[in-house]
């Protein structure tokens, strides 16, 4: 597939392949760590979902509480002794489809982040307008919606939803542990990364640290990933964005 | 246009009521039970304290109550402490604004200077390690961060004592004010985005033709690129982040044990008492409101061709 890209004037042709050669290692890194992301988190929902899991999430062991990682649970445990590995797999139940939702929602209707996305493709749509293959595109007498839903959205406008759905799943990801480190959102004893944050809380304080900050690190490292890929992705599909 | 903006400012804050109001009678638990506690009331019971307390049945009879009362000026009182919520409000909002506006001095403290400095030819590999580094600090969980503040400067060195809320004046305490103030600046999630747009910005300005102009007459560059590429993304930032510094407000507040509207909105939902989480979330909405009319404002004075629609 080629895509048409404006530079000094003048629609200049590119590939895919190329792009990816022209980015700079900064960028292949940020998206490298991205995906792995993406797909870590992915991976770790199904599993959650048929439920292979290390150990049971809602399991005590009493013997070891607040226990460090190490053989036995591999992140350690909690402060009742449940596995910490298990229970962040099964946390990302808590945002996972809730998140896509919100996000296609936001794409598609236009709820939460819309008037953003809308301004965007709207500015987008402007700038492609004038281009020389939409022109030609009508004087071959291809009908506008065709057009407008074709070459215009599904060609061009397709990296830009990729873009902002991951950098809007960074987003639901943030207001998930947000709601349900404060209590309004999945409740103890399920488990959420936010609520697991909360449950260590007291045992924090007194330099038990790992409980908290096991949950804090996943949503740390997450979070982090869906932002670098959003915006490494940005810098390579949408090179100098359209004024 | 004054009027015009007057009334979808009503407006706005009359669907928000409106929303926040069926959320509050859609979701389990109501503030009678709460008073009821542990009595096992049973219906009679109820309709006895709806009754003593003059409360309308229906939750569209309670709605337009409230109304009615919000167009006299009363926000009513809370069903838990009998306090009036204006007060209350009144008493905590202060406290609120300081965390809210303070922190956002300190996101922009840590966004602009990145921001410019990467926007600037010179930006190489100490660019990358600082943009690397705004999008590390905007992904950690504010929650967390204020945990490892709290245990390093309470528990660990004893700089503060360990509780702020007491009668005599604390030892550093309008250092310990500052603790929540830059927890929440740093970790509230919008320094990497606000960063990314501004520079974003700036630097398609300087690539601007009139930007060219004015380096080729030896004007200062900067005064020229500073409306376009400098004033206008910040408050398009500054008016598009303040949802979520009042979201992060509402954890930082508990962290700190913050004696703000956060703090006050999470214990009346604990309680359902309605009457203080509609004042607040109506004081919320008209800050939020407040902020995209400031921005309004800024984009007319820049380009008054926008004024006109």
């Amino acid at each position: 597939m080629r895509r048409y890209r404006e530079s000094t004037g003048e629609v200049a042709e590119r590939s895919e392949r190329s792009r990816w050669r022209a980015a700079t290692l900064t960028d292949r890194a940020a998206i490298g760590y991205g995906l792995l992301v993406v797909g870590l988190v992915a991976v770790s929902y199904v599993l959650g979902a048929v439920g292979w899991l290390p150990d049971d999430p809602s399991r005590m062991d009493m013997a070891r509480l607040n226990a460090p990682p190490g053989a036995g649970h591999l992140l350690g445990t909690d402060f009742l002794g449940r596995d910490i590995l298990s229970r962040l797999i099964v946390g990302i139940q808590a945002y996972f489809l809730p998140g896509l939702l919100a996000v296609a929602i936001s794409l598609a209707l236009g709820i939460t982040g819309a008037p953003a996305i809308a301004s965007i493709i709207a500015g987008k749509i402007q700038f492609l307008r004038q281009k020389s293959f939409i022109e030609a595109a009508h004087v071959l007498g291809l009908p506008t919606r065709v057009i407008v839903a074709k070459h215009i959205l599904w060609y061009n406008c397709a990296p830009l939803l990729i873009i902002q759905a991951t950098l809007g799943m960074g987003e639901a990801i943030l207001v998930e542990t947000s709601l349900s480190y404060l209590g309004f959102g999945v409740q103890e004893p399920t488990a959420s990364w936010g609520n697991m944050v909360q449950a260590g809380a007291n045992y924090f304080f007194h330099g038990k640290f790992w409980p908290s900050t096991a949950p804090a690190l996943a949503i740390l490292g997450t979070i982090l990933g869906f932002h670098l890929l959003g915006d490494g992705l940005n810098r390579l599909l949408e090179p100098k964005s359209a004024s | 246009m004054a009027a015009r903006e007057l009334a979808l400012t009503a407006l706005l804050l009359l669907g928000v009521s409106l929303v926040v109001f069926v959320i509050l009678n859609l979701s389990p638990g109501d503030p009678f039970s709460v008073l009821l506690e542990g009595q096992a009331p049973g219906h009679a019971a109820r309709a006895s304290v709806h009754e003593a307390l003059g409360v309308p049945t229906t939750w569209y009879g309670r709605y337009l109550a409230w109304l009615g009362n919000i167009a006299r000026g009363n926000l009513g009182t809370s069903i838990r402490t009998g306090v009036p919520v204006a007060g209350e409000i009144a008493r905590a909002g202060p406290n609120t604004l300081y965390l809210t506006l303070g922190s956002l001095l300190v996101t922009l403290l840590l966004a602009v200077p990145v921001a410019l400095y990467s926007a600037s030819r010179a930006a190489g590999a100490l660019a990358r390690g600082l943009r690397l580094a705004v999008y590390l600090v905007s992904a950690v969980p504010v929650f967390w961060l204020g945990y490892v503040v709290i245990y390093l400067f309470i528990h660990r060195f004893g700089v503060f004592p360990l509780l702020s809320g007491s009668a005599e004046p604390a030892r550093h305490g309008w250092l310990y004010g500052l603790l929540p103030i830059v927890v929440l600046g740093v970790a509230n999630g919008t320094v990497s985005e606000v960063t990314r747009h501004l520079r974003g910005e700036l630097g398609r300005v300087l690539t601007e033709d009139y930007i060219r102009t004015a380096r080729a007459k030896g004007a200062p560059v900067w005064r020229h690129a500073f409306k376009e590429g400098f004033l206008l993304p910040m408050t398009e930032m500054i008016a598009s982040k303040i949802p979520f510094v009042i979201g992060g407000a509402i954890i930082v507040e508990q962290v700190f044990n913050w004696p703000g509207l956060g703090r006050m909105v999470w214990q009346a939902a604990q309680d359902r008492d309605f009457p203080v989480i509609m004042g607040i979330a109506l004081v919320a909405a008209a800050f939020v409101r407040l902020a995209s009319l400031l921005r309004a404002v800024i984009y007319a004075g820049v380009n008054p061709r926008t004024a006109t629609d």
